[in-house]
Order: C-alpha cells, then sequence, then structure tokens
C-alpha cells in the first residue's frame, strides 16, 4: 500500500529539497575532506622534483652532508648558497637534529609533570577540585606560542645565564622537598594531616611550592660560594668544557614543556579515568593503597592510552615553531649538549620560505622539511587515535562481561 | 550499586595506609604546573600594567659631579662579582647618547625626586626629561609656574588644532580627492569648481597648521644645558614627582587608553596597537565566517549522512589528527597554494596590468584567514560533532516520524540542538586563530602596515592587503624594533593584551561545554 | 564576494589612470596649485620608518597627499619600478646588474638612484669588554671558519686576541641568512667566506643587541641605528689608524661596512618628475628630511653630498638659511 502522502505536491517537494540538501551537505563534506588531503598532495607534488634527475635534482646524500671546505663530509645548512649557484650546501640533518632535541627535552619536562598531575587528578582529588583543575590546565594550552617564546627567549633565558646557580637550585630543591614532605608528613598530629591532606594537597601546595622556589632562589649564592667558589658558571665550563648559552635548548625544552603538558595530562587522564572504576576498587579493598592500585592495576591497563598522549606530545612538539624561533639561538648545530642552541626544521620554514624564490631549490627544500612534519605529526596522532580506539572498545567489552 | 569511591569511606576508624613519595611529587606535578600558569600571568599582568603608570624621574649625582635624570629600571652584578650597576632610562635621545645609561652603583653620590622635574612626550627624538625654564608664547616670556601653566593651556589648545586638522583632512579633503578621482569625466566648470574647492580646504588645512606654529619651550636637560623645543612638537607633558597617586592613576588610565586606541610610533617602541588589535579582529571575523559553514557541513556529512562504516571511522580519525598537524604546514600549504597558486592566477587574469608586483600574488588579508580557516576546521568538526552525538537518537526519530523529511529534522531539530556546540567550537576556534602567529608569518602579516584593510576607499574592504597582528607585534617589537629594551614594555602589555583575549575566549567555551554537559549529557558513542 | 571586490579594484584602477590621463593633457590653473593624491613607493622594510616619516612630514605641507606604501622587502622594488605600478623604489641595497637592464629594457632609459642616507655596520661587545679595535683579518677569523681575508687561524677565544677580562670563549651572535645585514656582513667582512655553524642567529637586529648585552663574553654585528648603551662599538683598523663608524668615516667611505639608502626613481631623461613625486623628493633631500634620518639612528648625507643629488634630480638648490 502506498504512503498517502508521497502524492502530496508539497512533500514532493520537501523530498526534492531534501534530496539536494543531503546532495549539498554530502558535496561539501567531501569537498573539505578533500582539501584537508590535498595539503598532503600539495607538499608531495612540490617536493617530488627535487628528486628527480636533472639541473637542480640532489640525491639523497647530499641532503644529509656534503663535503665542505676542507673536503671532509660536513652538516651545514647554508641555503642562501643555493641560490648563488656554489657548491650545495644544504644538509637537512642539523634541523633534523634541532627539531628532535628540542622535542626531546619539551617531553622530558613535560612526561613527569603531566604524567603526576594525571596520576594525582584522577585518583586522589575531590571531584570538585578536579572539575576545577581540568580547566585550568586546559588554559596552559591556550596560552599562545608566541608569548612562551617571548618569556623564554627574552626573559627567562638570560635570566638562567645570569643566574645559572638560582636556576639549578630551584631544579634540585623541589623534588627533594617533596620527598621529605612525603616522609614527614606522616609524622604530623593527624588533625593537621587530615587538614593538609593529599586529596586537596594541589591547592595547598602552591603557597608552599612558591615559598621553596623563593628560598631555593636566596640560598643559591650561599651554596654557590661553598661549592663552585662564587660562579657555577665558571665552574661548569673549567670542569666539563661545557658553555651555557643564554638561548639553548633547555629553555627551549622548558617552555616547549610547559606548552605540551596540557595536551598530555588530558589524554593521560582520560585514559586513566576509562580504566574500569571496579578494578582499582578491588585493588583498594584488597588494601593497596592507591599509588599501588595506580602502578600495579591501573597503569598496566591505561598505558596504550598513555603511551598515545606522549606520542601526541610529541607530535606537538616536533611542530611548534615560534617558541623554538624566539627561544633557540638558532644556530645549526649538531651537538648533544643541552647548553647549546639549536635550530628546527619549523623556525627554518617561517623564517626563509617567504624570501626563497617559488619553485627553487631552496623553497623545495623548505617544502620538504614542511612534508617531513606534516608526515611525522599525522602518523604520530594516527597511531595514537588507534591505540585509543582500541582500548576503548577494550574497556567497553570488559565493562559488558562485569 | 555505585560504591562512593575512596572518598570518606572509613576514614574516622581506619588509618590509611601512607602512599609514599611518588603520590607527594605527582600531587606538586599538579601544584607545580599551575604555579608556572599563575607566574607567567603575574608577571605579564604587573610588567605589561606597571608600563602606564608614571614612574618617578631620580636625579644622581655621580662622585664625578656627573648629573644623569632618569628612571631606573634593572639592576644587575657586575662582572666581576664586585657591586652592581643599575640602568637608567635618560631618554633625551636628541642629546646623542643613546636612551639608556649604566651607572655603577657605588659611583652615586646623591639620588632625589625633585618635584619641578618633566617629562615631555615629543613627536620628534622620543621622550624628554629635564627641567621648564620657561615658555615664549606670542611674544610672552613666562617662567616658573606660570610657565607650566600656559604650556598645559597651549598643549590642549594644540590637541584640538591637530584634531581639528586631521578631522578636516579625513572628512572633508580625502573625500573631495577621492569623487574627484572617481568622476573625472564631468565637465570642466565642475572640475574647476572642485579644483576652487581643494584649494580652499587645503588653505584651511595649512592655517590650522600655521596656527599650531609659534610657541617655544626653554628647557634645561641634566647637564644643566638649554635647548628650545617648539610646541607644537610636544604631545604631552607631566611631573611624576609632583602628582598625587589620584592624578597617576588618571594618568595611567590615558595612556592605557592610548595603547588601546592609538598606532605605533617609533619604529613599534612607543604608541599603542590600535591596527593590530583591529588587524587581529578583522583576520579572525573573517576566518569564523569561512570556517563555520564548512566545518558544520563537514561535521553534519560525517555525522548524519555518511554511512557509518570502517571509512567515516577512518575519515573521523583522519580529521582529528589535522588539528595536530603543525600549523606552520599550514603556513606552508597557505603560501604555496594560496599566494602562489591561486593569488598568482587571480594576478593574471585580472590584474595583469600591474604585473609583475603582486596583488593577490603575495600575503594578504584574505589568504591569511583562509589558511587559519583550514587550520580551525579539525577544531569546528570535532566540536560541532560532539554536539551532534550528544543529541538523543529519539529526537531525530521522533521528528522523523511525525512526518519530517531528514533536511527538516536536521534544520529544525538538529542543529538548534547542537548550537552551543558549534559555538564553543567556534569559540576554541577563534582562541586559537588569535594566537597563532607562525603561519600568518607566511601568508600576510606585516610588521607595520601603512593601509588598513578597511578604509573609505572603494571598496572599503581590502582583501588583498597586509595586516598587523597581535601576536605578530609581539615577536615583531621583540626582535626587529630599533631597541628592544625599548620595546620591553610594549612587548610585554602586548602579549598581556593578547592572553587576556584568549583566556576570555577560553573561559567563554569552557563554561558554555560545561553547561552543555549537564543538559545534555555524556554523548552517545558510535 | 572577492571576485566583485577584484572586479571594482581594477574598473577603480582603470578609473583612476583615467583620471590621471585627463588631467595630465588638462592645462591646469597658472596659480600656485597644491598637489593632491596618492604617492605610490614599494619596496625596503628597513626604510619603511624612514619612509612613514617622510609621509607624514609631507602630508602636514601638503594636505591630501597620501603617500601609499607596500613594505615587502628590497627585492620588491625592481618589478614594481620596471612594471611602472610606482615611481618611487627605496631599496636599502644596490639595484643588481640584471634588475638595471631589465629597467632599461623596459623603459628606453636608465632608472635614477637617489641616495637618501647611510647605513652602517657595527660590530658590538659588550659594555663591559675593553675590547678597542680588530682588524679585517680578526674579524674574519672570529666569525667565519673559511678565513677568506687572509687570517691563519680561527679565533675562537678571548685571549687570543690577548684580553684576558671575558675569559673563555668567544659567542658568536649574528642575523639570519635571508636579512640584508647578513648579506652584507658576509660580502664585505668575511670576505665572501662563510659564518661558523655556532653563530646564535636571530630573527632581528635588536635581539642581537640583547643578547650581546646580556652576554659579557659575547660579540655581535648590528645596523647603527640599533647600538644602545649595553653594547660597545668596536673600530675596524685599517693598517695603523681605527676606523670608528663615526658620520665623517661613513661619509668619506673609510668604514668598510656601509650600505646606502637609496630611492629609485623611474624618471626619462630631460622630463621633470611629476610634482608629487618632485615635491616629495624635494622635501627627503632637505635639512628637514635629513633630520629624520638622522633621528632615526642613520646616517644623513652631507651638504656636499645632498646638493650633488638635488643637482642630479634638476631640484633647486638650497637657499643658504635652509643650509
Amino acid at each position: 500500500m502506498s504512503d498517502p502522502t508521497s502524492t502530496n505536491p508539497l512533500y514532493r517537494s520537501r523530498q526534492r529539497r531534501d534530496r539536494l540538501a543531503t546532495l549539498l551537505i554530502t558535496a561539501g563534506g567531501i569537498g573539505v575532506l578533500l582539501t584537508v588531503i590535498a595539503i598532503a598532495v600539495f607538499l608531495l607534488v612540490e617536493v617530488v622534483p627535487l628528486f628527480w634527475p636533472g639541473a637542480d635534482g640532489m640525491s639523497l646524500s647530499a641532503l644529509w652532508s656534503a663535503p665542505g671546505t676542507s673536503g671532509e663530509a660536513e652538516f651545514r645548512w647554508l641555503p642562501h648558497r643555493l641560490e648563488e649557484g656554489v657548491v650545495a650546501q644544504a644538509s637537512l640533518a642539523p634541523l633534523l637534529w634541532g627539531t628532535l632535541e628540542a622535542a626531546i627535552w619539551a617531553l622530558i619536562v613535560a612526561i613527569p609533570l603531566a604524567l603526576g598531575a594525571a596520576a594525582h587528578s584522577s585518583l586522589y582529588m575531590t571531584p570538585g577540585l578536579r572539575a576545577r583543575m581540568k580547566p585550568t590546565l586546559e588554559l596552559m594550552e591556550a596560552m599562545p606560542s608566541v608569548v612562551l617564546g617571548f618569556i623564554a627567549g627574552l626573559v627567562l633565558g638570560p635570566w638562567v645565564e645570569r643566574h645559572l646557580a638560582e636556576a639549578v637550585s630551584v631544579v634540585l630543591l623541589l623534588p627533594l622537598a617533596m620527598i621529605t614532605l612525603a616522609l614527614g608528613h606522616r609524622r604530623l598530629p593527624v588533625p593537621v594531616q587530615r587538614y593538609l591532606s593529599l586529596n586537596s594537597a594541589a591547592l595547598w601546595l602552591l603557597p608552599c611550592l612558591l615559598l621553596l622556589v623563593l628560598a631555593a632562589v636566596q640560598l643559591a649564592p650561599l651554596w654557590e660560594s661553598w661549592w663552585f667558589a662564587g660562579d657555577l658558571r665558571e665552574w661548569v665550563e673549567q670542569r666539563w668544557g661545557l658553555d651555557v648559552q643564554a638561548r639553548n635548548a633547555m629553555i627551549v625544552g622548558l617552555a616547549m614543556g610547559f606548552a605540551v603538558i596540557p595536551g598530555i595530562y588530558a589524554l593521560a587522564e582520560d585514559a586513566l579515568s576509562d580504566v574500569p572504576r571496579n578494578l582499582a576498587e578491588g585493588a583498594q579493598a584488597m588494601g593497596a593503597t592507591r599509588w599501588q592500585t595506580l602502578t600495579r592495576v591501573m597503569l598496566p591497563i591505561a598505558l596504550p592510552g598513555i603511551f598515545s598522549a606522549i606520542m601526541i606530545g610529541a607530535g606537538r612538539a616536533v611542530g611548534e615553531t615560534m617558541i623554538v624561533l624566539m627561544a633557540s639561538g638558532n644556530s645549526a648545530l649538531m651537538t648533544a649538549t643541552p647548553l647549546d642552541g639549536l635550530r628546527s626544521l619549523a623556525s627554518s620554514i617561517a623564517i626563509e620560505l617567504p624570501e626563497a624564490a617559488p619553485g627553487g631549490t631552496h623553497y623545495r627544500l623548505l617544502l620538504l622539511a614542511a612534508l617531513a612534519l606534516f608526515l611525522f605529526t599525522f602518523l604520530m596522532n594516527t597511531l595514537a587515535e588507534l591505540v585509543r580506539a582500541r582500548l576503548r572498545q577494550r574497556f567497553r567489552r570488559s565493562r559488558g562481561d562485569t | 550499586m555505585k560504591i562512593p569511591g575512596h572518598t570518606a569511606v572509613g576514614s574516622k576508624t581506619l588509618r590509611r595506609p601512607h602512599e609514599g613519595p611518588w603520590a607527594w611529587l605527582a600531587a606538586a606535578s599538579v601544584a607545580l604546573s599551575v604555579l608556572m600558569l599563575g607566574a607567567l600571568i603575574v608577571l605579564l599582568s604587573v610588567k605589561g600594567l606597571a608600563n602606564f603608570w608614571p614612574s618617578t624621574l631620580h636625579e644622581v649625582i655621580l662622585d664625578d659631579g656627573d648629573t644623569v635624570i632618569g628612571v631606573p629600571f634593572e639592576q644587575r652584578t657586575l662582572p666581576g662579582g664586585e657591586g652592581v650597576e643599575r640602568r637608567y632610562w635618560i631618554a633625551n635621545r636628541d642629546d646623542g647618547g643613546g636612551i639608556w645609561r649604566w651607572l655603577s652603583v657605588p659611583r652615586l653620590a646623591s639620588d632625589q625626586t625633585p618635584d619641578d622635574l618633566v617629562v615631555l612626550e615629543r613627536r620628534h627624538w622620543g621622550t624628554f626629561f629635564g627641567r621648564l625654564v620657561a615658555v615664549r608664547l606670542e611674544g610672552e616670556r613666562l617662567t616658573g609656574e606660570a610657565a607650566w601653566l600656559a604650556m598645559e593651556q597651549r598643549l590642549k589648545e594644540l590637541d584640538a588644532l591637530r584634531q581639528a586638522r586631521q578631522q578636516l583632512t579625513r572628512d572633508d579633503i580625502l573625500p573631495l580627492i577621492r569623487r574627484m578621482e572617481r568622476e573625472p569625466s564631468s565637465s570642466e566648470t565642475q572640475h574647476r569648481l572642485d579644483d576652487r574647492q581643494l584649494q580652499a580646504l587645503q588653505a584651511r588645512a595649512k592655517e590650522l597648521r600655521r596656527l599650531q606654529q609659534g610657541g617655544v619651550l626653554v628647557l634645561e636637560n641634566s647637564q644643566g644645558q638649554r635647548q628650545e623645543q617648539p610646541l607644537e612638537e610636544v604631545l604631552d607633558a607631566w611631573r611624576p614627582n609632583a602628582m598625587a597617586w589620584y592624578e597617576k592613576l588618571g594618568h595611567w588610565g590615558g595612556e592605557l587608553w592610548q595603547f588601546l586606541s592609538e598606532g605605533p610610533r617609533d619604529a613599534n617602541t612607543a604608541g599603542g596597537v590600535w591596527p593590530a588589535i583591529f588587524g587581529t579582529i578583522l583576520m579572525v571575523l573573517l576566518m569564523s565566517v569561512l570556517v563555520t559553514p564548512f566545518g558544520v557541513l563537514a561535521a553534519v556529512y560525517l555525522n548524519e549522512v555518511a554511512h557509518q562504516g570502517r571509512l567515516t571511522r577512518l575519515v573521523r580519525i583522519g580529521v582529528r589528527n589535522l588539528a595536530g598537524v603543525p600549523s606552520i604546514v599550514y603556513g606552508v600549504f597557505g603560501l604555496g597554494v594560496f599566494v602562489y597558486g591561486i593569488g598568482g592566477s587571480i594576478d593574471r587574469w585580472f590584474f595583469d596590468s600591474s604585473l609583475p608586483s603582486p596583488t593577490f600574488g603575495t600575503g594578504g588579508l584574505l589568504w591569511a584567514s583562509l589558511t587559519l580557516a583550514l587550520l580551525t576546521l579539525p577544531v569546528v568538526i570535532v566540536a560541532t560533532e560532539e554536539g551532534l552525538s550528544r543529541i538523543p537518537l529519539h529526537q531525530r526519530e521522533g521528528a522523523l516520524a511525525l512526518g519530517a523529511t531528514r533536511f527538516e529534522t536536521l534544520t529544525r531539530v538538529v542543529l538548534p540542538m547542537a548550537m552551543p556546540a558549534m559555538l564553543t567550537g567556534l569559540i576554541l576556534a577563534v582562541a586559537r586563530a588569535a594566537g597563532e602567529v607562525a603561519p600568518l608569518m607566511l601568508v600576510g602579516v606585516a610588521k607595520l602596515a601603512p593601509q588598513v584593510p578597511v578604509d573609505g576607499e572603494f571598496p572599503f574592504l581590502h582583501l588583498e592587503r597586509k595586516f598587523m597582528h597581535l601576536g605578530y607585534h609581539i615577536y615583531d617589537a621583540a626582535f626587529h624594533s630599533s631597541d628592544v629594551q625599548a620595546a620591553m614594555p610594549l612587548v610585554y602589555a602586548t602579549a598581556l593584551l593578547l592572553v587576556v583575549v584568549i583566556l576570555v575566549l577560553n573561559l567563554t567555551a569552557i563554561f558554555m561545554r560545561h553547561y552543555l554537559r549537564k543538559r545534555h549529557g555524556a554523548p552517545v558513542r558510535r | 564576494m572577492s571576485s566583485v571586490s577584484h572586479f571594482a579594484a581594477t574598473s577603480r584602477r582603470i578609473v583612476m589612470l583615467l583620471w590621471l590621463g585627463w588631467v595630465a593633457w588638462l592645462p591646469l590653473p597658472a596659480t600656485a596649485h597644491d598637489v593632491a593624491g596618492a604617492l605610490n613607493a614599494v619596496g625596503s622594510d628597513t626604510m619603511a620608518e624612514l619612509m612613514l616619516r617622510w609621509g607624514e612630514q609631507f602630508e602636514e605641507q601638503r594636505p591630501g597627499v597620501r603617500l601609499q606604501l607596500q613594505v615587502a622587502g628590497s627585492a620588491s622594488a625592481p618589478p614594481a619600478l620596471i612594471a611602472g605600478t610606482t615611481l618611487l623604489g627605496p631599496m636599502s641595497r644596490p639595484m643588481q646588474d640584471d634588475e638595471k637592464a631589465a629597467f632599461a629594457a623596459r623603459h628606453g632609459y636608465a632608472v635614477t638612484p637617489v641616495v637618501v642616507g647611510k647605513d652602517a655596520l657595527v660590530v658590538v661587545v659588550n659594555r663591559h669588554n675593553p675590547l678597542e679595535r680588530l682588524n679585517r683579518q680578526q674579524l674574519d677569523a672570529i666569525f667565519s671558519d673559511t678565513l677568506a681575508c687572509g687570517a691563519e687561524e680561527s679565533i675562537d677565544h678571548w685571549q687570543q686576541l690577548g684580553l684576558d677580562d671575558p675569559q673563555g670563549s668567544i659567542h658568536l651572535y649574528g642575523r639570519n641568512a635571508v636579512s640584508g645585514t647578513h648579506g652584507l656582513f658576509r660580502r664585505r667582512a668575511l670576505c665572501d667566506g662563510e659564518f661558523k655553524v655556532s653563530v646564535t642567529v636571530s630573527a632581528g637586529s635588536a635581539a642581537v643587541v640583547a643578547a650581546v648585552g646580556d652576554d659579557p663574553r659575547g660579540i655581535g654585528y648590528v645596523g647603527l641605528n640599533h647600538l644602545n648603551a649595553d653594547v660597545r662599538e668596536v673600530a675596524i683598523a685599517d693598517g695603523q689608524r681605527d676606523v670608528r663608524p663615526e658620520r665623517q668615516a661613513l661619509r668619506d667611505g673609510d668604514y668598510p661596512l656601509v650600505r646606502d639608502l637609496l630611492i629609485y626613481v623611474n624618471r626619462p631623461p630631460e622630463t621633470p618628475l611629476p610634482e608629487v613625486e618632485r615635491a616629495f623628493l624635494d622635501m627627503v633631500l632637505s635639512p628637514s628630511g635629513q633630520r629624520v634620518v638622522k633621528e632615526l639612528g642613520f646616517v644623513a648625507l652631507s651638504p656636499s653630498a645632498l646638493m650633488a643629488q638635488r643637482r642630479a634630480l634638476g631640484l633647486p638648490a638650497l637657499a643658504r638659511e635652509e643650509r
């Protein structure tokens, strides 16, 4: 039996409109998705001529290193030489190295802080505090990188160079003080213990940490004069041959770590919260502490999720431009010392691309760098996303079982 | 039954086992992160806002009798480790010694803050510190307090004259010239009439300019040398040491307003950031106009229209991952495809006459907005999709059961319900776009855009023009200005402004999302 | 939306061209008539602030005249001049031969360079550094590892310069490879050699000054207009004589690291310039225009050089009191 409304002209026009709209939406949606693919295609198409055997064709080995003036292979990024037609010395190796170095230092800063924060907020924090703390940490992510770069490059970097002892003192004193606190906390009278509980530690530790930092800065000249003859920088140089530059990999790492923390934190926190509650409760019922629950029960389950969080953080760190541009020395060095400058792919692109002649070798080399960044981050993120999706499925199944 | 977690179970009767140091380190990492965020914001606020406060002028006499008038800025230990040196802002660039001076503190014999020290803000040579000796005005020579009052009076007049002249140029002369340019084919009499009118207006402008002349300040710098300063070049004058706190507060407000409402001066080291604010807003607006329809379309397609199979899931992952692609890559894409590709073609087709100097074939407002729209597309798609997936299936089924078509269900039921989610996405996109600098460096931001992209000239909105941007202004002033130290206070203030804008946007988004979650509950996962 | 604006902009351009043609053809009234309209300039960003200040000053003298400045780097000036879209092209480097040839091929006459000021690069050290002078070989040995100027070994430590106050290694600060400053220093000071890899590269000259000002062991090179109290300039030794980047040495050409600030003008020989451009250059090459050059930290032209430039452009000699 046919639908009586189907003969209604109004209904038919509505139907037609519906089909048209669906078509439009489909076209629009697919168009958007195609644009997205176009990015990869564009980069690929522009980069390929670089490897064609021809006038400006480059061999893969030239991208790595080229013979320098002394005849030995050197890793030098001298793009301006490309246009002058002199020996091409445009090795991407130092840029790749710089990118990796910056990312690694960022992760060294970010991973402990972010994972610690995730563990604390998923296990210990009261729900009310957590509902406030999560958005606060999200705000960290919103900080424009140009501001972070400015602070790191022009304020923090020079300060650390002048006050190396103070900086070292802060970095060393904070964890020590925390361990002391952990040991001392149980000796406190019970009411104080309850008042200064671990659940609300994120709040009452704030002023304590502030005081600690101030104390560390104040104490620094003292121990500097005791142990290092009043000048730590001098001592470091004479003892280890390390030369502290104001714009170095550690400063970049710190600023970029700041930018990466919230991303890792949010995902890791999600991963921990997704662990079925009953597992954790079971462990605690058996007498495990919450920290034991975390390390023995929750962490093994949530590990893939945490891993994916770190991968996404790594993706962000690799592609970050302004922080590296402003806080690093932009010297294309290939040294492993964290106190030297570095130069990354992204910051090279940002400075040099507007001046590179489109279609030239320099232009294509920079596009190759962009392609490398694109592929790396895309792969990282896809992997992370797949891991997360699989994990979520497993949880759903395990929840269904119980 | 839901067991209430591990909050207060038996904490009275049982002593909970101790957690060990790791738990405390974890707690400290939360506190440390928050502390870093707070320190950053406090630093920016203090440094950014203190800049506008009229700082006390010091008159310092050194042990060799040299006198310096200036504002102490910072203190450093001398390289040997003994003693400190202090940086003074001594202004008076026309004296030839630069605007800074380092004094080693042990050499200071006396340090006073006399009330009669004046600060002049000038159109040439920057700020002046010193004393006002006399004012010569219309043949009269005034000294002492009378001179100060006469000068203040005259400065007000000058301000009015300057504004009148600006207004005349803006409202009468430029429109007339534009009309003459637009309608050149009218009769010769008309042309002569216009010409005469233009001459009259220009004469009036010159008259206003002439009225500003005359009036000379006799000033004395720290060395006691006299110099004459034409009054017309003085923009503002104050005596910081003689001001009461409420006067200072008023001055602070005025300076803050200038910062927000005026253009940059002295190669971006002084003046305000209005063009940068304007450019940022305009670019972000254009971007929103571009990104919203496409983002929503894609999200609706993915969530409502497309068959929910493996492919859709893959596409969804792909879109999500695009949010993680570095912004500089989008910049490269924008430069290669929009600027060189599309822009170049537009130039060849429409602006052949002006080639090889590019019109659209160089970075500009349009390309920057498009690039950022692409960059923020994933943000909008993801947020909209989340909103769509929160809408219970029965809402759609109800509408369909009542005979609505799918399109009608979409526009009347689903989209209105998903509206807050879309808005959240858009706000997040705007916040991200406002703080993004790296891609803009490739596709159209300028350190100084003499012509704003919107003006009275047809077609009013100039999409091909370059524009200024708050984030880029920070980078530029911190690295490219003639003197970083002089630009630093301004950089702090600009950074604070940018951070405040972005934080407000993000907080709005957070509150909206919070409100949404409360109203609609958890998303329906597919 | 955008195609409409393209069309509108094109039509606006056509209309303006028509108007300009019509005005040129029309005999203007003999009365002293102030110029009105737009003045176009395309070119250097080093000179952007300078051009803007001149534009402001010009507008004061002639209400209603607008300077439309496109700032896209020196390289953007030649194409615009060749195409005839602008008559003025500010550049912080001299035009290359191929650019000049392209201009001559298109217009049938040579482009007219007008020197409007000078800029110099100075080598700076921290304000506490006692270093007085460096000769060309030392300079090269400090900054480069190619040693193209004839030095024998690379200089990496302050001790090698006979100093014992800043101890330890020399920290190098410089500009990024795409900047004109980098190119000029590399050609003139490094004898076309190559910088050491360890140079800390800043995106701007001001950042170099700030870094050297913070670093007692630092040395860097910057534009003259960036000097401040944080750093000290170092004289370049030329034989027995020290050449400081002072005005006289710069004007006489003794100081090696100098470049001219130029405005290239499209001007057919034996034809007077259009009124607006002529008035603008008249102002630039006047004492008040040169004051702006000085104010922004560049080096103004000497009176004789100023006269020579004015004569070449067919501008009237300056009155005595104006000098």
